[in-house]
């Protein structure tokens, strides 16, 4: 059997017109039409994006100015060119997908989950070739120090997200809360390699990359919880 | 095209009455490419009833029959298609022009059956301790059922996943591209999902005698 007969056989079980009860549909436009007004659309993607990109740049450049800059002050122009590209087109790709989610019906690039792993493996991997240290003092104090300054700075970063993204409509709010953790995640990243000056592989690559799936983690956790409380994660336009 | 008019007159009604009073309208006007129902909804941004309404009897059917199909009792797809439109109205800010418009409406109608999925799952398992349930097989398709009804009966046995994509596809009529962004996943995911669902689709409708000179519609 081909595919043209099979598609012959769907078109000839979906040819007979599918009704709807007009009541329903009545009832449909009665309640629309009760509370119908005209809406601002969203700006196009590339302004959500842009804004996106610019709050993970200046909440790195505030924290890290207010820490120091004392990373990037110790690291060559090429060691800053490959973190500071790879962070770029990370930030990039992870407000790029945030924004898709909170859009019915965007393409969707890359999915969150493939985006949390590509975001790790590609840092660990840059870092693996920057970095050749592979002393470890005070592994864990140092560590947790820096995971902690990392996440400090993405609470702030996905605050922002969500208040920039908070008229988008995510239809998969799991998704969309990976993606914006991920995100702010980033912004943490971002922040530590342009403060801390602690150039240990395993310090790095652990602790700092680190923020990303603990970021995102969270970031999905609250959306999961969102979902049984609506009120809480959804646009207020969208609350009954 | 004639219907350009912002103030939506292009949109005329092809039969059906106007309730000026309650502003209830009942048109079903002659509207069918992407670019009408594109056009429709910026003119439904602008708060546009007629705009809305045409939306509204346009697209009912093919999301109505799109529950339907994911075995949503007709009470269900009625609850869910009025569930829908809220939504839409509710998020209809987020589309933007030029963008196609089947997959954003796809997608929201997705997310709703998505929830409803989950709670009846939650409201299943609830209900489950109080005894066993009996198995009900899926209605075997008979001869001149309706269509939708065939339908459901032919897509039974492939995963929920493979059986919105063929519906979206052959059925709803839209292309790889917009199933991939309706469903948020890869061209290359639909394709593969497709090909799935038409060789099990291949092996039922042979073992039903199809492709052996019957021409007919569902047995």
């Amino acid at each position: 059997m081909k595919d043209r007969e099979i598609d012959e056989i769907l078109k000839q079980a979906a040819a007979s017109g599918h009704e709807v009860d007009p009541a329903v549909l009545d009832r449909v436009a009665a309640s629309i039409g009760s509370a119908l007004r005209p809406v601002r659309p969203l700006p196009p993607a590339w302004v959500l994006e842009g804004g996106l990109i610019l709050i993970c740049a200046v909440v790195a450049l505030v924290g890290a100015a207010r820490l120091g800059f004392f990373g990037i002050e110790k690291l060559s122009g090429l060691e800053r060119g490959l973190i500071f590209s790879t962070l770029g087109i990370l930030v990039w790709l992870a407000a790029t997908g945030f924004v898709n989610e909170m859009i019915p019906g965007r393409r969707r690039c890359v999915a969150p989950g493939t985006l949390l792993g590509v975001a790790s493996v590609a840092l660990i991997a840059v870092f693996a070739v920057v970095f050749r240290d592979y002393r470890t003092e005070r592994f864990v104090s140092l560590g947790m120090a820096c995971l902690i300054a990392g996440l400090l700075h993405a609470i702030p970063t996905g605050l922002a997200s969500w208040w920039l993204l908070r008229r988008g409509f995510a239809v998969d709010s799991v998704a969309a809360g990976l993606a914006g953790g991920i995100l702010a995640g980033l912004a943490g990243v971002t922040m530590l390699e342009l403060h801390c000056a602690n150039f240990e592989a395993l310090h790095v690559m652990l602790w700092h990359t680190a923020v990303i799936p603990v970021s995102g983690a969270a970031g999905a956790l609250l959306a999961w919880v969102a979902r049984f409380r609506p009120g809480f994660w959804r646009p207020r336009a969208l609350r009954s | 095209m004639s219907e350009t008019p912002a103030d939506g007159a292009a949109i005329a009604p092809v039969d059906g009455v106007r309730e000026a009073g309650n502003r209830q309208v009942r048109n079903v006007p002659a509207v069918g490419s992407d670019s009408n129902l594109e056009m429709l909804m910026c003119l439904y941004q602008q708060g546009d009833f007629r705009a809305a309404t045409t939306l509204i009897h346009r697209l009912s059917p093919q999301l109505h029959r799109f529950f339907m199909v994911q075995f949503a009792s007709r009470p269900d797809a009625d609850d869910l298609l009025q569930e829908t439109w809220l939504r839409i109205h509710a998020a209809r800010h987020t589309y933007r022009a030029g963008e196609p418009v089947l997959p954003w409406f796809y997608a929201i109608a997705r997310h709703i059956r998505v929830d409803h999925y989950r709670r009846s799952r939650r409201t299943v398992a609830r209900e489950q301790g109080l005894g066993e349930m009996p198995e009900i097989a899926a209605p075997a398709p008979t001869a001149g059922s309706g269509g939708a009804h065939d339908l459901e009966a032919l897509l039974a046995p492939l995963p929920e996943s493979q059986r919105e994509v063929v519906e979206m596809l052959k059925i709803a009529g839209m292309s790889l591209e917009e199933v991939a962004r309706a469903t948020s996943s890869s061209v290359g995911s639909v394709k593969q999902k497709a090909h799935r669902a038409y060789e099990k689709l291949r092996e039922r409708l042979s073992g039903m005698g199809f492709g052996k000179g019957s021409t007919g519609g569902l047995p």
